[in-house]
């Protein structure tokens, strides 16, 4: 899968979630999940297993430790597949 | 590549065993002023008092008594003070200053407590790890590690599982943190001890309970288990610790009709 087509995947998951609709329009590889687009930490399990759950992949609680970008999550994603 | 992550990492985990070593020891030297002023503020100053303290007091006994294996205290949370008070409501001054691994490890977020020199002083005394809610993954998983180690090493740590103080003045099954869940997970045999405090006059969330009131306590002992694994299995031990606060929340409101 190209890695244009799992950032367009991971910003679709990740809407829900966002509370920041302006940092959403300008999404980025850079950008920061909880700091630019609000994300509430506690419910970032959620999306996690929502990614486990598209994708079809399983994330273990350290993979989450390294995500703090959708590029870290992009990454992450990817490297399952 | 491997092998130069891995020296980092041990090097990481030993700086913070040192770290958190060094901690406990002055905390515990310092345990009859801190604990001794934290208990006559409480008291004296704020006049609260436990409903029941002595009843709760031999169930805390009673429980720890049941068995060694790590126990992590989670309670509801409603104001600033809430590990104080719990902390109190388990057991006297005395109690804590002469069995100080009991005493709990807190974890408080960073930008309420670690503003000032002052504040750092006090919760570096006070038994507390600063975690920064909705910080660097990096950093907050740095905290998980610490309280796990503690565990593990037979100390205790008081977290409040909803990831801060709750907004709606009940325990909030949706705010469930899984960083909770995870600490659980990853300590064999680990039991929970869900604590539940609400004072007779608190309605709802704020920064300190007021003074004169009376605060209600109960607790529970749990095992959390589940099936599933990774992200799935600490958010579902996390959202069994939230679910048994709420029971007790329900149970303290029916008892009040």
């Amino acid at each position: 899968m190209e890695q244009s087509e799992v950032m367009e995947r991971v910003v679709k998951i990740l809407t829900p979630w966002v509370k920041d609709e302006g940092a959403l329009a300008k999404v980025a590889m850079e950008t920061n999940i909880l700091e630019d687009l609000k994300v509430n930490s506690a419910r970032l399990v959620d999306v996690v297993i929502a990614f486990e759950d598209d994708f079809d992949i399983e994330i273990a609680d350290e993979d989450v430790d390294q995500v703090n970008t959708v590029g870290d999550a992009v990454n992450l994603i990817s490297g399952k597949l | 590549m491997t092998a130069n992550v891995q020296p980092e990492g041990d090097s990481g985990m030993s700086a913070m065993k040192k770290r958190h070593a060094r901690q406990r020891l002055v905390s515990m030297v310092a345990g009859p002023l801190w604990v001794g002023l934290s208990v006559f503020v409480m008291r004296f100053w704020y006049r609260y008092r436990i409903a029941d303290v002595d009843g709760i007091r031999a169930q805390y006994r009673a429980i720890r008594a049941q068995s060694d294996a790590p126990m992590l205290i989670c309670a509801n949370h409603l104001t600033l003070v809430d590990s104080f008070l719990a902390t109190w409501a388990l057991g006297s001054g005395v109690y804590w200053v002469t069995h100080p691994d009991e005493l709990a490890w807190n974890t408080p977020e960073s930008t309420n407590f670690g503003r000032t020199r002052r504040h750092r002083l006090a919760i570096f005394l006070a038994k507390c790890i600063p975690i920064t809610r909705g910080g660097a993954r990096e950093e907050v998983a740095g905290v998980l590690d610490r309280v796990r180690h503690l565990l593990v090493n037979g100390e205790t740590a008081l977290i409040f599982p909803e990831a801060g103080r709750s907004r709606t003045g009940r325990v909030e099954d949706s705010s469930a943190a899984w960083g909770v869940g995870r600490i659980v997970g990853s300590v064999p045999g680990c039991r929970v001890l869900c604590v539940y405090m609400r004072g007779t006059a608190q309605e709802t969330w704020g920064d300190f309970p007021k003074a004169h009131d009376t605060m209600h306590v109960s607790m529970a002992c749990i095992e959390p288990k589940s099936d599933t694994k990774g992200v799935r299995r600490s958010r579902d031990i996390g959202q069994q610790i939230v679910r048994q606060l709420q029971c007790m929340e329900e149970e303290y409101f029916d008892a009040r009709q």
